[in-house]
């Protein structure tokens, strides 16, 4: 599940994104995050859905820093439906991948030390949907998008 | 980061995008300035700061909570709405951190944790 994700995600030449940021340093995080506010914003989200989406990218780029060591943020507008605009944000690793999914989704649940344990269930909260596929040894991949609102 | 230091509190104005080593750098700075200064109170001001997310608020906290162990007080003052309307959805609470409206009010809660800890 998580190889064909993974796949056709990130060996697909069709799949275009509009941002990609490697993340392999503590910094990167802050700039995945910055980018993905400037992009939110080109969009024309609100300002409570761009920190919203800044926020959730900052929490899926530390969890790709922390458990993974290295990975990728790919970000893309999603325009096809022109009175509702989004945003797709895809975090992907080939990191140790998530035993248990359910688990890790539940608010206060964490193996940091130094950590809330609310990164992953706050992204799922702030997003409009949310995925997650992940597999032992291979790597996590979670897929959220937000829509805008239209006024 | 400057730190300020006015009537026996350490005022911090963050103006910088609070990356995670950012924070870690401001934690150590603060303890050691409290250890300095001897002061009663720590006053955050993250007017200017974008984006809070979980590890921001837990160094937050935690820096709060070694302030508190060294006998200082922390209060963070200036969030800004779109930050807080994230952190509540998130389901974060800063412990061990007094939440004040504005620079002026920090300045009066800060002056009530003196009063406090006098036995006034």
């Amino acid at each position: 599940m998580y190889e064909e994700k993974i796949t056709s995600i990130i060996e697909d030449p069709a799949q275009e994104f509009d941002i990609v940021v490697r993340i392999t340093r503590e910094e990167d995080i802050a700039v995945a995050r910055q980018m993905a506010k400037q992009l939110a914003q080109e969009i024309g989200f609100s300002l409570a859905d761009v920190t919203r989406i800044a926020t959730a990218v900052s929490e899926l780029a530390r969890n790709i820093y922390r458990y993974a060591r290295q990975g990728r943020i790919m970000i893309r507008k999603r325009l096809e439906d022109r009175d509702s605009p989004g945003i797709e944000v895809i975090a992907a690793d080939r990191g140790p991948g998530i035993p248990d999914v359910e688990l890790v989704l539940m608010r206060g649940y964490t193996t940091w030390e130094r950590s809330l344990g609310i990164g992953l269930s706050g992204v799922k909260r702030l997003m409009d949907s949310f995925a997650i596929h992940s597999e032992v040894g291979k790597g996590t991949v979670v897929i959220t998008e937000k829509r805008r609102r239209t006024f | 980061m400057p730190i300020m230091q006015v009537d026996g509190y350490l005022l911090v104005p963050i103006q910088i995008d609070l990356d995670d080593r950012t924070v870690g750098r401001l934690q150590q700075q603060l303890l050691k300035e409290i250890e300095r200064t001897r002061a009663r109170a720590i006053i955050l001001d993250v007017r200017m700061v974008e984006v809070i997310d979980s590890y921001i608020s837990y160094t937050l906290s935690e820096t709060a909570a070694m302030a508190r162990l060294m006998g200082c007080r922390t209060v963070l003052c200036g969030i800004q709405p779109p930050v807080a309307l994230t952190l509540a959805q998130m389901g974060v609470t800063l412990q061990e951190v007094a939440v004040a409206r504005n620079l002026e009010h920090a300045l009066v809660l800060a002056g009530s944790f003196q009063e406090r800890d006098k036995g006034v």
